[in-house]
């Protein structure tokens, strides 16, 4: 029969095993959040659909009211596809950020590997982000026409792009079982994410304006910037590219900032329920 | 010869305590006011860590199969073990090994959310407790039939009265496929049939399957007659181990100690008394001092009388109070033909078993002539405990069911 041995033992290990033993309640609790997301609403999954259709119309109209280097449907299309994605993102960061404190009573009371909780709050975000890209797909499709074929890359980024905003939500989650002030600082963090990542000015924009080279410099190794641009790149089959030395250092820290989550994570998930 | 199911060697578990320092003064305002202050110089210096240990040095054994009791006062460190030994709070140092799987009811309907429909949370919470989908499939209609919310099933639960959620949260618990099962003082709520199905079905899953059980209950009723063994604990530490019965005698006794409660009374002497009262004793049946009794043990009451004058017509009499002060009965006993030899006696009443509803009695006693002279009296003399040691009656602890238990006949 199994063995479980308990110790005083500070760190806990990543145990692939024990977390594809608790896939079902992996399952069970993104269904929750998705079945609870619009319950007593009176237009319940409508809001899916709302939400994201007034993000589009609203930042793809006024960008061109803005910026008019480009004709109004090239304009509206490319921010209305960064706003999209960038909702994926950043709801992934806030979910994930909250995944622990909103489930304490869970996690006072039962064991399992605490991890389940951040992954499971990522598929809500992934089905709202699913209506949204079949409203920009339809948009798309009047204002444009077909894609390039570059799409097929689409699941890869998007995949790519959670993994870091999975990343930077686990540091605030594991950060935030002590410190509740992460709930204060965290919306600043993504507004500015938000100017700081190409949703609304390009890169080639930022990249000429006339500004120090620092800061050119500290927005190019912004994972976001690839990611947001990557994610364009699938629809237009042009990149808008920053330097390839910052694209590799960006690249790098995403993963970077992968690991010493799950590590910080680790360190402290037999300490949570002391803490929460 | 059974396995070892649960080793602990040697677990503390300590918790750091902050203690702020009274700077604004007792009052809402005050503390309010002090927090700014503090928050505003940023100085912690109000502030004093002092260590906690709920834990002390634990170190027991459970066979595979025991249902194990752990009973203590609150603080004693129960809850804490439980939380230990299901993994949810790491121990500051010792070591747990155990064989198989764990499942831990610290709380019913944990992870219950309140828009989802009873078969919903049945899943959610099923997998919370360990619970894969298969499983779950398997014991789903037992587990509807356990909680008899069949009805109400596709019903969001946060329409459900209480009896009902508890219901269902507990079926779910019982359903779950575990070695061992960790059970903190869940079985208070339900209404008096859910909570004895309830035992029953711990009771059936350990004696079929071998499971092992570990309880934690105030009532004492339960434990008893769901446990096998017993683990005392005090302050932190492992008091005593050993069968149930032990432990919860054990258990009472330790509560007198610490209320400083006595089972002796004495009482100096008064010259101008011509008859007095010198001293009480409350003893078990085998003479030895006692303050608490199994429901199913005798009381009794040794009070010695000095007798320096004649005096007529004399009684002793006894009655005894509920904690409201409700005089429950009186007995008397004539006096004036027991002191023939001695000028000291004394007189011993033995209140038969199972008189007492389980539950703390006082009792006075005083020396009288009905209706003309009240002697010498001692008004709540002294009080004592009525436990539950597993009669029939522990299924209805908190509802009032009166103070003593009349052995009726019945005729049909």
């Amino acid at each position: 029969m199994l063995k479980t041995v308990i110790t005083s033992e500070d760190r806990s290990f990543l145990n692939l095993r024990e977390l594809k033993r608790y896939s079902g309640l992996f399952k069970y609790l993104s269904l929750r959040d998705v079945f609870v997301r619009y319950k007593q609403t009176w237009l319940g999954f409508g809001w899916s659909i709302i939400r994201p259709l007034i993000n589009i119309l609203i930042f793809g109209s006024l960008s061109y009211l803005i910026d008019r280097s480009q004709n109004f449907t090239d304009r509206f299309l490319l921010v209305s596809a960064g706003v999209i994605f960038w909702q994926l993102l950043s709801t992934a960061i806030l979910d994930v950020s909250n995944s622990l404190i909103s489930n304490a009573n869970i996690l006072t009371k039962v064991y399992f590997p605490k991890l389940i909780l951040p992954l499971s709050s990522i598929l809500v975000c992934l089905i709202d982000f699913f209506i949204a890209f079949v409203l920009f797909l339809i948009f798309f499709f009047i204002l444009k026409g077909l894609p390039v074929w570059q799409i097929v890359f689409l699941p890869l980024v998007i995949v790519y792009g959670l993994i870091f905003s999975f990343g930077l939500g686990l540091i605030f989650a594991t950060a935030s079982v002590k410190y509740r002030d992460v709930k204060f600082i965290l919306p600043f963090i993504i507004q500015i994410l938000f100017y700081a990542s190409p949703v609304f000015m390009t890169t080639s924009y930022i990249l000429s304006l006339n500004i120090p080279n620092w800061i050119k410099m500290i927005y190019q190794i912004n994972p976001f910037v690839f990611i947001l641009n990557a994610f364009k790149f699938c629809f237009y089959g042009s990149f808008d590219s920053s330097e390839p030395i910052y694209l590799a250092v960006s690249i790098g820290i995403s993963f970077l900032v992968l690991i010493s989550a799950i590590k910080y994570f680790l360190n402290f998930e037999k300490s949570f329920a002391d803490y929460i | 010869m059974s396995e070892i199911a649960i080793k602990v060697e040697n677990i503390s578990k300590k918790y750091d305590l902050l203690h702020q320092n009274k700077a604004g003064g007792n009052s809402l305002v005050g503390a309010f006011a002090g927090g700014l202050k503090s928050l505003i110089t940023s100085s912690h210096k109000g502030e004093t860590h002092e260590d906690f240990w709920a834990l002390k040095e634990i170190n027991f054994e459970i066979q595979q199969g025991d249902r194990v009791g752990i009973i203590g006062r609150n603080g004693a460190g129960k809850s804490t073990l439980l939380k230990v030994l299901s993994r949810i709070v790491k121990p500051t140092s010792g070591r747990i090994e155990y064989t198989g799987r764990m499942a831990s009811l610290l709380e019913v309907g944990t992870g219950f959310h309140g828009d989802l429909s009873g078969r919903e949370n049945i899943y959610l919470n099923g997998s919370i407790m360990g619970m894969t989908k298969r499983e779950i499939d398997a014991k789903f209609d037992e587990i509807v039939d356990f909680s008899e919310v069949e009805k109400f099933l596709d019903t969001p639960v946060k329409k459900y009265s209480s009896g009902m959620y508890v219901r269902l949260a507990f079926a779910v618990a019982a359903h779950l496929n575990s070695d061992i099962l960790i059970v903190d003082e869940v079985l208070a709520v339900g209404d008096a049939s859910f909570q004895k199905k309830s035992l029953g079905k711990m009771e059936d899953a350990s004696q079929q399957s071998g499971k092992t059980i570990l309880f934690v209950s105030h009532n004492m009723g339960q434990i008893s007659s769901l446990c096998n063994k017993g683990i005392l604990l005090n302050k932190g530490r492992v008091e005593q181990e050993g069968s149930i019965q032990t432990i919860i005698g054990s258990y009472f006794n330790q509560n007198d100690a610490s209320n400083l409660d006595q089972s002796e009374f004495n009482y100096p002497d008064d010259p101008k008394k011509d008859l007095q009262i010198t001293q009480i004793k409350l003893n078990n049946q085998l003479g030895e001092a006692c303050r608490s009794f199994a429901h199913d043990e005798p009381v009794v009451l040794a009070i010695t009388v000095e007798k320096k004058a004649a005096l007529k017509d004399v009684m002793l009499g006894l009655f005894f109070t509920d904690m409201s002060d409700k005089r429950i009965f009186t007995v008397q006993l004539p006096l004036s033909d027991k002191f023939d030899l001695d000028n000291k006696r004394t007189f011993k009443l033995i209140i038969p078993h199972t008189t007492f509803i389980p539950n703390t009695y006082r009792f006075s006693v005083a020396l009288h002539i009905p209706n003309i002279q009240l002697i010498d009296e001692k008004q709540n003399a002294g009080k004592f405990e009525i436990y539950d040691n597993g009669s029939e009656l522990y299924r209805y602890a908190g509802t009032d069911i009166g103070v003593v238990f009349v052995n009726c006949k019945w005729e049909y």
